[in-house]
Formats: C-alpha cells, structure tokens, sequence
C-alpha cells in the first residue's frame, strides 16, 4: 500500500470529483479566524483560518509536529487542561466565538465530541461507558438510557459485537472496539461536531477499515475534522482536505483539488512523498 | 585511536558487580528473614485463646491476655485512619489535579515529604503539648490523632503519585464529553487509580499500627478495658515496650506474642495490598 502513495487517492479523488457539490454553498458549521496557540512562549499556530463546512469530513494533514492535533484541540478548549497552553483568535460555532471566556465549557464539550489517537475507555463496563457520559447530561429513568446505550452502540456500528458483553469492562475489547465505543460514547451526548485525533492509528488495517466506514456513515448526521497521518485515508473518507505545515495553513481545498492538483509545491511534495 | 575494551575485563566487572548486588540483597532478606523467625518462633507459643479475649493479670498469675491492648490498638487506629484518609487524599487530589505546580502545592508537598520524615516521637511529644497538657489527662484521642498526623503526609503524597500515573488521555476523554472537572477526578480518575489508592490506605495504615513512640505521650496505657478514648487507652505496642521491659517471664512472652500479632497484621495488610494491586491491575487496563 505504501508504494501506491500517488496512485490510490487519484483514483478515489475522479470518483469523488463527479460528485463534489459547490465549495462556497455548503455552509460552514466552524470558521476559524486567525487563530494563533502558544505553548508558553513557543508558538505553535500562526494566523490559522478554515471553514470547516457542515455535515462533510474535513481531513487534517501534515507532517508530525506540524500543529495538526494542537489545532483541533482548540475546539472543545480541551488545552485548558494546562495552564501554560493559550489560544488567541476566534473560532466562530454556531455563532459563537468559542474562544470567548464566557463561553459555558460543559456546553461546548457537549457539542463538540473528541476521539483520541488512543482507545481511552473508562475503567467501567461497556454498558457503563455510555451511560456514565449519557446521565453526565440527561436525566433519565433505567430503560430511557439502556435505549439510549443500545442505540449509541448501534450508530457506532459495534452492538453486534458487544451486546453479549455489556457488563464487561471496556478495557477488555479489542483495540478497534474499544474505539468504536469511544465514539459510540461520544455521539450518546449528541454533539454536533466530531473530531477524531488521528482515531485509527493504534489500528489493525481491518479496525481501520471498520472505523473509516463508520466516519463515512457519520458524516450524514455530524460535522467531522479528521486529523490524520495516513494520506490514503484522507483521500478515502474526507470532503474536504487542509494542508498544515509548521503551524501554518498552507493549502485547503476540496479532497479531490488537494490531491489532484494542489496549488502549492509544499502540498505537493508532502501528498507526492517526498517529505514528512 | 580508540581501542576497543577487552571482553575479559568487562565480564570481570560484571561480576563484581553482580557479587557485590547479590550479597546487599541477600543480607536485607536475612535480615528480614530471621527477624520474622524470631518473632514466630517466641510468639506463637503466647498466641491462643485468652490472649485474645482475657484482660491482663499481675506478673506471676498466669493466663490472661491482651484483650484491652488489642481493642485499643484497632481503635485508634481506626480513628485515625478516619481522620487522615478523606484530608490525606484530598491533599494528595489538589496537589496532583487541581494545583498546577503553584507555589501552594509545591510548598504543601515540601511540608508533607517534610512531615514524613519526622520522627514519630516529636509528634508524640507535640501531641502531648497541644492535646494532653490542656486537657490534663492522657487518652485514646490524643493517641488517635497522633497516628492520623503520622498518616497525613503518607496518604497525601501516595494519593498524589497514584494519580499522577493515570493517564491524561483518561481525563482528556472525560472533560472532552462535558464531564466536569470534579467527575472526571471523583468519577474517572478515581476508578482508574482505585486499586493503587486502597494499597496506599492500606499500607500507611500498617505503617502506624507498628508505632510506640507517638503513643507513649498520648495514649499511654492501661490495664482497664477501653471503656471510652477520653482516658489513658491500652494498646499493644506501648504494652510490648512494657512487657519486653519487664523482669517477668510470663509478660516478655505476652510481648513476643504481641509483637507477632503486629507483624502478622502488617503482613496481611501488605499481602491483601498487593492482591489489590494485582487484581485491579488487569481490570484498569494499562
């Protein structure tokens, strides 16, 4: 597959490019303006600004280091967490400048899932997984969240494989299932925007496959920002593509545009292979 | 030009390496070893029946036991496990979740490491002047909370370490699906580290069930039953110092016996610890 770099995304990306819908008429579900992060005093983001565009994956690639995750992670101000981490600039959802102190954290954490590079389930049950997350947010009686549970674990295309083992803990699945509960939870609480932190990473090729199945079928529901090392991947499951390199936005565009022919030489030497 | 080491010479020091490590260790576990022969071999003959359930009798009378001294010894150490567990963690949560390396948590856990290293008699001797001058009598309390001080900084900094090893990922996870911060801690990251947090109870526990010195001040002792922590308390190790002092060979034995009392429950309580740590080991994943 690794010697296939140019060949595979082609493919997919003339495949896609019939169907490609207008750039600028799908409206945008996160603008982001001019965003800049430190960490202490290195910089880690500069002038970032991206129109992640509603119900399409956007795919986030770049070398390591590149600022990829640090970007995302400024979503669901999850880098709040430590203190010497800061962000300046607007990031626009729904309206709202996320960024704004006033902003309500649990709100915002609501709307905007996470999945993580590694599988983190909770310490608990299967069953627990969800529906911790889910009384987190609702109140509800006992068989109001077993259906909210199942249907969560449904959505993320897993129940067949765990509904025999719903009192097991988390920890006991495999990789691959431990992530596809790790979104299952996620969706329970019913966000609007789901990012996934290079999800497949930690995968087999079959996981992998599953999961990016899964994005495919999400993406009808749920806002999606895919940060990924795999360039295949982007090209299989994404819409819409940003390229970063050293903090920076290089080039954005339609999948099928970054892949076929990129603007930048930047771009095109990273998609080409030649470096990252 | 660098010339290569000579195999021979390398092995030769490996040797003296592995010689010297090896003995270090094998004259710690003798030690430990005979220690713990000595006190079976001279205590199990003082352990039975009334040992348990008899109060003391005068030198030259024989039977009796330690009932009071053993009663008192699990009161005050209950007590203090009660007052030094929930202030313990909750210190050893600040420092780990919610202090950012400030300058409070950094001189909290300084004063805590501090604390550790104290010796157990100047708590006793400072117990002594806050609690037992004041109230003019020696007691169970004072006893309770001289063993809760020494617990403190051991429940408080193993707290913190156990938490420090849960991943971040784990609480990353938690606040990204909207938890809030004290349910992610009390929650998440309190199940994740629930195996490690009961071995650190578990062992500071043992730790002051050992002590004399902290007692000795506060507690004294007695040859009455433990009628209420207000006044003087029997419990087993003064009782040991006693005894083992004591010209009377029925009381040095009841102090053997006593002494394996002790050990055995440390040993239990570290064995039980470990099978904590085991069985949680595989349950919390990583």
């Amino acid at each position: 597959m690794g010697n296939n770099r140019i060949e595979i995304p082609r493919v997919q990306v003339d495949d896609r490019a019939r169907s490609a819908v207008k750039f600028e008429n799908i409206p945008s579900k996160i603008s982001v303006r001019n965003l800049n992060f430190y960490y202490g005093k290195s910089q880690a983001l500069f002038d970032n600004s991206i129109e992640i565009k509603q119900n399409n994956v956007t795919a986030i690639i770049g070398p390591s280091g590149c600022g990829k995750s640090t970007h995302i992670r400024v979503f669901n101000r999850i880098y709040e967490l430590y203190p010497d981490q800061r962000a300046e600039g607007e990031v626009i959802l729904n309206g709202e400048n996320i960024l704004l102190p006033s902003v309500d954290l649990l709100k915002l954490r609501k709307q905007v899932g996470m999945i993580f590079q590694k599988p983190t389930p909770f310490p608990m049950s299967v069953f627990e997984n969800v529906a911790y997350c889910l009384r987190m947010h609702y109140r509800m009686n006992k068989s109001e969240t077993a259906d909210r549970v199942v249907e969560a674990l449904k959505r993320a295309a897993i129940w067949e494989e765990v509904k025999d083992k719903l009192q097991k803990p988390g920890t006991a699945l495999s990789g691959g299932q431990q992530q596809r509960l790790c979104i299952a939870r996620a969706i329970a609480v019913e966000p609007d925007v789901l990012m996934m932190d290079e999800p497949c990473s930690a995968l087999d090729p079959v996981a992998t496959t599953k999961i990016e199945d899964l994005i495919d079928e999400l993406r009808h529901n749920y806002t999606i920002v895919l940060v990924t090392h795999n360039m295949q991947q982007a090209a299989r499951v994404s819409q819409f593509t940003a390229f970063f390199y050293e903090g920076k936005i290089i080039e954005f565009g339609t999948t099928s545009l970054i892949f076929t022919n990129p603007k930048e030489k930047q771009t095109e030497d990273y998609i080409t292979g030649r470096f990252g | 030009m660098a010339k290569p080491r000579s195999v021979a010479g390398r092995r030769l020091v490996d040797n003296i390496v592995k010689v010297i490590s090896g003995s270090a260790a094998g004259l710690g576990i003798l030690a430990l070893a005979w220690i713990l022969f000595e006190v079976f071999a001279k205590g199990a003959g003082a352990i039975n029946w009334t040992f348990f359930t008899a109060m003391p009798t005068p030198p030259f009378i024989e039977g009796g036991g330690l009932a009071n001294a053993i009663v008192g010894t699990i009161l005050m150490t209950a007590l203090a496990t009660l007052i030094a567990v929930p202030v313990g963690m909750l210190a050893g949560v600040y420092l780990s979740e919610f202090g950012h390396e400030s300058k409070l948590t950094v001189s909290v856990r300084f004063l805590a490491n501090a604390l550790i290293g104290t010796p157990s008699i100047i708590i006793g001797l400072f117990i002594y002047t806050i609690i037992v001058l004041p109230t003019r009598t020696f007691s169970g309390y004072a006893g309770a909370i001289s063993l809760a001080i020494l617990m403190l900084p051991v429940v408080a900094r193993t707290t913190e370490d156990i938490l420090k090893l849960v991943p971040n990922e784990l609480r990353e996870s938690a606040l990204a699906l909207g938890a809030p911060r004290w349910r992610t801690t009390l929650g998440i990251v309190f199940r994740a580290a629930k195996a490690g947090l009961l071995t650190g109870v578990l062992l500071a526990v043992a730790r002051v069930s050992g002590e004399t010195a902290p007692l000795l001040f506060t507690a004294l002792n007695s040859r009455l039953w433990v009628h209420s922590l207000a006044e003087p308390t029997a419990n087993l190790t003064v009782t040991i110092y006693k005894y083992a002092m004591s010209p009377y060979p029925d009381w040095q034995q009841k102090a053997w016996g006593a002494s394996l009392l002790i050990t055995a429950g440390v040993l239990v309580m570290t064995i039980v610890a470990r099978l904590i740590v085991q069985r949680g080991g595989s349950g919390s994943g990583k």
